[in-house]
């Protein structure tokens, strides 16, 4: 009915075969996060030569430093810093996208969305931690070879686990981007707390059993476990699974929320998309 | 598919064949608490039947942005109802958002990263269409707004009237049928701006959009629009079409330039009528009075008294940016 032609005076009815649907929105911002990738392969190789130098300071400054120690530990540390690539990555892809599209005048459009605002910037998050996952998994085969670690590769276990504890960080991700569209120049700020992902990822689960409720926690222990003793996830104890996957949705919809709250107070303000 | 069914429920209640494409009632907003609150939306209302383009005037800080961004829900109002397409945008957003696209204050609202193709189908989809639903639509408004060579072009490459024109495209890339365009023309130089307020106007009538544009523009409101509403101070304070706008203000005047008017002759016009401005550039005056015919020969004889030779003589006809200056220039005053 709507082709571009005059309709005659009324409102339109919706014609369901042309309306999209929330996979067409997924499609839609993973191609353009695909887009991005393969135009401008220069700000992902320059991510991974960051990450990899950096790694590489850690290891070999390390092992400079404390020797056959640090050696002992490179599974560990090559396990942790796999995961804290993926979560600086899932952290920042919501309030990162969120300053942004607000310098680019987009986040407007962003809002006026008939599949709701907090929708659209989740599937942008996890657009761009799909592409963090594939830089991840990139930094890890490079620190495996530098390192002469081995590591056990159970893909399904390693996805699932690695998923779950990345859900926890988009968790705060949706949170601080609730903050930034909030207060916009308060990104690089929130930034630093990506630091503190290195004592999440290294908190000892197992010893202390109330640490495995906060983010990272538990699904880096499970990784450790997966990726350097070879556990897979049917072998996993079930509270172990239980308090990973609640912590992964506790997070996700305590960052949500705070994200709808923040959202409504900026419309209040009437600073939404105002830099 | 999201919040289809809520819209069809409102405009089942509302009847869409009857109901204006835009409704607004009591819109107010208020920034801030006690002494140091701005009102900045004061008890707006209006409606816009379908089809029409009206355009919003005001002068900076009038609260025309505060409007536009409280109607489409950017903004949440202290007070009032908005209806587009008899959906009301506050309480099912969704479902109107499905309708009404916007342009906001001139900017660039798209991609420069991406293709002018890729914006189109990307805010197409993000505006709750598919992409391959409309790209016979797209096809067609690239032709229109000279775009089609640029398609695959990234945005970023191309020069700020055509950035401009892909910024409009991805707008009217979507199914809105509604559409509010914030200073469409900012930063234009004279022949872009006349070519895309051309390429609006053909495209308006032929979707029969219904268009609320914010301008500073005179030439666009003028070219563009049916009907103007003029803010000041978060009211409305003139709401009519540019041609009765300009009738009601239509008060004659005449301009007389001359280079012996000595400060007599000049004392002797403004004491003889009630709106004369003057302005010397060098040995060279020019006054303009308002007045009607009969005026005017009083105003020759006073000319004449003095010994003033005439180098010209002109009438004045009022036009919107007049209006628009005595409009608001009487909210400043009040």
């Amino acid at each position: 009915m709507r082709d571009g032609t005059a309709d005659g005076g009324g409102a339109p009815a919706p014609d369901p075969d042309r309306q999209a649907g929330y996979l067409d929105l997924l499609r839609a911002v993973g191609y353009r996060e695909y887009l991005l990738f393969v135009r401008y392969p220069a700000d992902a190789v320059g991510g991974i030569v960051v990450s990899l130098i950096f790694f590489g300071l850690l290891f070999f400054g390390g092992r400079a430093i404390a020797g056959q120690a640090l050696t002992d530990e490179i599974e560990g540390i090559v396990v942790g810093y796999f995961l804290w690539t993926l979560s600086v990555g899932a952290y920042s892809s919501i309030s990162n996208d969120i300053g942004s599209e607000v310098q680019w005048g987009t986040l407007e459009r962003h809002f006026m969305t008939p599949f709701g605002f907090a929708p659209v910037a989740f599937a942008k998050g996890v657009a761009k931690v799909v592409r963090t996952f594939l830089i991840s998994v990139v930094i890890l085969a490079v620190m495996l070879v530098v390192t002469g670690t081995t590591l056990q590769l159970d893909l399904l276990t390693i996805t699932v686990v690695a998923v779950l504890a990345v859900c926890s960080v988009l968790g705060l991700g949706f949170a601080a981007g609730g903050v930034a569209v909030l207060y916009k120049r308060i990104g690089s700020w929130l930034n630093l707390l990506q630091f503190g992902f290195v004592v999440l990822i290294s908190a000892p689960a197992f010893d202390l059993g109330w640490t495995r409720l906060l983010p990272l926690v538990q699904g880096s222990a499970l990784l450790q476990r997966a990726m350097i003793d070879g556990l897979v996830l049917w072998e996993m104890p079930l509270l172990d699974l239980s308090v990973l996957l609640g912590t992964a949705v506790g997070y996700v919809l305590a960052g949500y929320a705070v994200f709808a709250i923040t959202t409504k107070r900026a419309r209040r303000l009437g600073v939404l998309g105002d830099y | 598919m999201p919040a289809q069914r809520g819209r069809e429920e409102s405009v089942a209640r509302e009847g869409p064949e009857t109901t204006p494409a835009i409704v607004v009632e009591g819109l107010s907003k208020t920034f801030g608490k006690g002494e140091s609150a701005v009102v900045a939306v004061d008890d707006v209302s209006f409606t816009v039947d379908r089809g029409s383009v009206v355009g919003l005037l005001g002068p900076n800080g009038a609260g025309k942005t505060t409007i536009i961004k409280s109607i489409l829900g950017m903004v949440l109002p202290d007070a009032g109802t908005v209806r587009i397409d008899g959906i009301d945008v506050h309480a099912d957003p969704r479902a109107a958002y499905r309708h009404v696209d916007a342009m906001l204050e001139g900017a660039r609202n798209d991609y420069w990263r991406l293709t002018v193709r890729e914006n189109l189908r990307y805010f197409a989809t993000i505006s709750g269409v598919k992409p391959d639903a409309v790209a016979d639509r797209h096809e067609r408004l690239l032709a229109q707004l000279d775009l089609a060579e640029e398609a695959d072009t990234p945005v970023r490459e191309l020069s700020r009237g055509m950035k401009q024109k892909v910024s409009l495209a991805s707008v009217l890339a979507t199914d809105a049928d509604v559409v509010f365009l914030d200073e469409p023309t900012l930063g234009l130089d004279v022949e872009s701006s006349r070519t895309l307020r051309r390429e609006l106007r053909r495209i308006v009538a032929e979707r029969n959009l219904t268009v609320v544009v914010s301008s500073h523009d005179m030439d666009v409101i003028e070219d563009v629009c049916d009907r103007v509403i003029i803010v000041g101070e978060g009211r409305i304070v003139a709401d009519d079409t540019v041609a009765n706008l300009l009738a009601g203000f239509d008060t004659q005047g005449y301009r007389v330039v001359s280079r012996d008017i000595d400060e007599r002759t000049v004392g002797a016009v403004e004491r003889a009528f009630d709106r004369v401005t003057v302005e010397r550039d060098g040995d060279r005056t020019e006054l303009s009075v308002e007045t009607d015919s009969s005026g005017f020969y009083r105003l020759a004889g006073i000319l004449e008294r003095g010994g003033v030779t005439l180098d010209s003589v002109d009438t004045i006809e009022p036009d919107l940016e007049e209006v628009f200056l005595r409009v608001t220039g009487s909210v400043d005053d009040a």
